[in-house]
């Protein structure tokens, strides 16, 4: 049977005489989800709402930091829970989607186990360690699980402590040579897993995706700070860090045929050069703005353009 | 193509008992456009930031220079950039003018909104017009980039209208009231609006992205409890709201997994109402529940992650709510998620009795 889609649907719609109930028909058998996509998303969708909610619930009881309950008390709790729910988790018969849902919450429970030690113990909420410890606490879970959003919460736990750790120890660096540090941890993560799923690893495209669009994004930040910062002793490493990158892009883009690299590379680089002309701007000269907004019409123009004639030529070598 | 153009329409006449009338080669011609103009949500985010930044640097362009102090000039050229938008896109039906039009009628907009208002026209009178000139291009022209971008000023001007104009803040939950019912309606009665008519069906995916981007900004205005003195008991008539249409939703839901058990139905209506209740404290996450269901329910993958995206922010935002102390959420949070997960055996469990 042919694949239909909204689009299909939409077009015949127009030109045909086909009634409302039968339409209304075909979308819920083609398009919209059946019984059995309801039954595999609700399983996912309450356990996932039903972890994440008791351990928030947790979260915020120990923030609460009620005086009457003993240190012991609390730091046993959490560790009681920790065991039990890891116990559980190993025994339990169910689908191993599920018992990654729940190890995420574990791993969540791990970091409220460090804030409450910390909370104790006043070694502040911040500290580099704190998310030092947290990291590698959990990261044999991680490696184990290979969850998708628990690698995420990894990701971020190993930005967070990086940020904190060069903003806590290494003071006297300028701003945007943070931003570049996270540029290279996530550029990092994205590169293996691309390179894991050309060994057929089953990794989802959200998943690259967002860490591409995270890399993009701080690369543009840190680029932008670098042109308007004027101690520039480390600008050659954030640039240089930054165009190798994007020709790789640029390059897996073309490659593997992902419009998605195509598209955010060069609307960064837009972004980039315009405030390279910004930074020319005396702010009374009006010419420059609309040379500004002329180059940005004219360059987006263009990478549509370019985006649709290879999506055209990619479809037509199928 | 041709082929598959068979195909689909000989699946469609299959389903259907009645012998339906085709126009092979409208539909052909429309496919043959298609073609060309394929768009993807990397191009349409391409399209919308570019048009915005452009947008930007001629509104500076054409304030700092030409139109300084002159606010019939502002006017007119405004509307000249309207109109020049609508032609343009009438005339060429082409992806590639999508960033140069919507800057153009982005900036045709700024200009008659400054302009009238420099010229001191009643605030009201200016919202009222900007709806009427938004709904006339729909009218014109359904360019997917240019009906979304008309369809927010609508809405923003419905908001300032309602709300800002007269700094009447309660009102909000009026508007996101309002919001929430088109919501709900586009998305679960989409081939009754594509069948109306073909202008409306080429307007719908359009309608229904911004008025999920409409809906979220709403839930983000509920964030800011203290906003210009908006008021908490008011609140609660928008989570009522929002109360209902995912009742209303779980009843569609029921129909579809065919849940006919008298006990079953209750017991899911039972604990649903039980949980929502103990939400309803946040309707943010409330809310962004609602979407993620209304997106499933339609198969909608977009507006699904933004749903998700929505309810992490939520959760997230809820622990520095002030209108509660930390103990109360806790216990909220912590009951609501003992319920989710005895929701997820009574479903898991209905799902192996099948």
């Amino acid at each position: 049977m042919e694949n239909i889609n909204r689009e299909d649907v939409q077009i015949i719609t127009r030109n045909s005489n086909w009634q409302e109930i039968d339409i209304f028909n075909l979308l819920h058998l083609n398009i919209y989800n059946t019984k059995k996509d309801w039954q595999n998303f609700l399983t996912l969708f309450f356990m996932s709402l039903g972890v994440s909610f008791t351990v928030a619930g947790i979260l915020f009881f120990f923030a609460y930091n009620w005086d009457d309950l003993h240190k012991f008390v609390k730091i046993g709790l959490i560790q009681g829970l920790l065991v039990a729910l890891t116990l559980i988790l190993v025994y339990l018969k169910i689908k191993p989607v599920l018992k990654n849902v729940i190890l995420t919450g574990v791993t969540m429970l791990v970091g409220v186990l460090f804030a409450v030690f910390g909370q104790i113990y006043q070694t502040g909420a911040n500290a580099y360690d704190f998310f030092l410890g947290w990291t590698m606490a959990v990261f044999i879970w991680v490696l184990i699980a290979d969850f998708a959003p628990l690698w995420l919460i990894f990701i971020a736990l190993i930005n967070i402590t990086f940020g904190f750790y060069i903003e806590q120890v290494i003071i006297d660096l300028p701003d945007y040579f943070a931003q570049t540090v996270f540029v290279l941890i996530n550029a990092f993560f994205l590169i293996v897993s691309l390179l894991l799923k050309e060994k057929k690893y089953i990794i989802p495209n959200w998943f690259s995706n967002l860490l591409a669009f995270v890399v993009v994004a701080f690369a543009t930040f840190s680029t932008i700070f670098v042109i308007f910062d004027n101690g520039q002793e480390f600008f050659f490493i954030t640039v240089f860090t930054v165009l190798i990158l994007y020709l790789l892009g640029l390059y897996y883009g073309f490659v593997k045929q992902r419009s998605f690299y195509l598209s955010i590379i060069p609307l960064s680089a837009i972004i980039i050069f315009s405030s390279l002309l910004i930074k020319q701007i005396k702010w009374n000269e009006y010419g420059m703005f609309l040379f500004i907004g002329l180059f940005i019409v004219v360059s987006v123009t263009l990478v549509i353009k370019m985006v649709l004639n290879l999506q055209k030529k990619w479809r037509n070598e199928q | 193509m041709s082929n598959r153009v068979d195909h689909i329409l000989e699946t469609i006449q299959n389903a259907t008992s009645s012998k339906i009338e085709f126009d092979k080669k409208a539909i052909l011609t429309e496919y043959h456009k298609l073609e060309d103009n394929q768009s993807s949500i990397a191009i349409k985010v391409l399209s919308v930031v570019g048009g915005f930044l452009a947008t930007i640097a001629f509104l500076g362009f054409l304030f700092l220079s030409v139109l300084q102090n002159s606010e019939i000039a502002w006017l007119i050229t405004g509307l000249f950039f309207i109109g020049f938008s609508i032609v343009l896109n009438r005339k060429y039906e082409k992806l590639i003018i999508d960033t140069f039009s919507i800057s153009a009628y982005a900036i045709g907009i700024f200009l008659l909104v400054f302009g009238l208002k420099e010229l001191d026209v009643n605030e009201n009178l200016i919202a009222v017009f900007t709806i009427f000139i938004a709904l006339i291009s729909l009218y014109l022209t359904q360019n997917y980039i240019l009906a979304f971008v008309s369809i927010l000023v609508v809405n923003i001007s419905l908001v300032s209208l309602l709300v800002f104009i007269h700094s009447s803040y309660n009102l909000i939950h009026l508007y996101n009231a309002i919001v929430l019912i088109a919501l709900v309606y586009v998305f679960l009665f989409e081939a009754k609006i594509i069948h109306i008519s073909a202008k409306l069906s080429k307007l719908y995916n359009p309608l229904r992205i911004s008025l999920v981007i409409s809906f979220l900004f709403g839930l983000g205005f509920l964030r800011t409890r203290n906003f210009h003195g908006m008021q908490l008991d008011y609140i609660w008539h928008y989570a009522i709201v929002l109360f209902i249409a995912i009742i209303y939703l779980i009843s569609k839901i029921l129909k579809l997994m065919h849940v006919t058990n008298k006990n079953h139905q209750i017991g899911s209506y039972v604990l649903s109402a039980i949980i929502l209740a103990l939400t309803a404290f946040s309707p943010s996450i409330l809310g962004a529940i609602l979407l993620i269901l209304l997106s499933f329910y339609v198969n909608y993958k977009f507006s699904f992650a933004l749903g998700v995206i929505a309810l992490i922010y939520a959760v997230s935002q809820y622990y520095y709510d002030l209108n509660y102390t930390l103990l109360t959420k806790s216990i909220l949070l912590f009951t609501s998620g003992i319920l989710f997960l005895a929701l997820y055996l009574f479903t898991s469990k209905l799902a192996k009795n099948d």
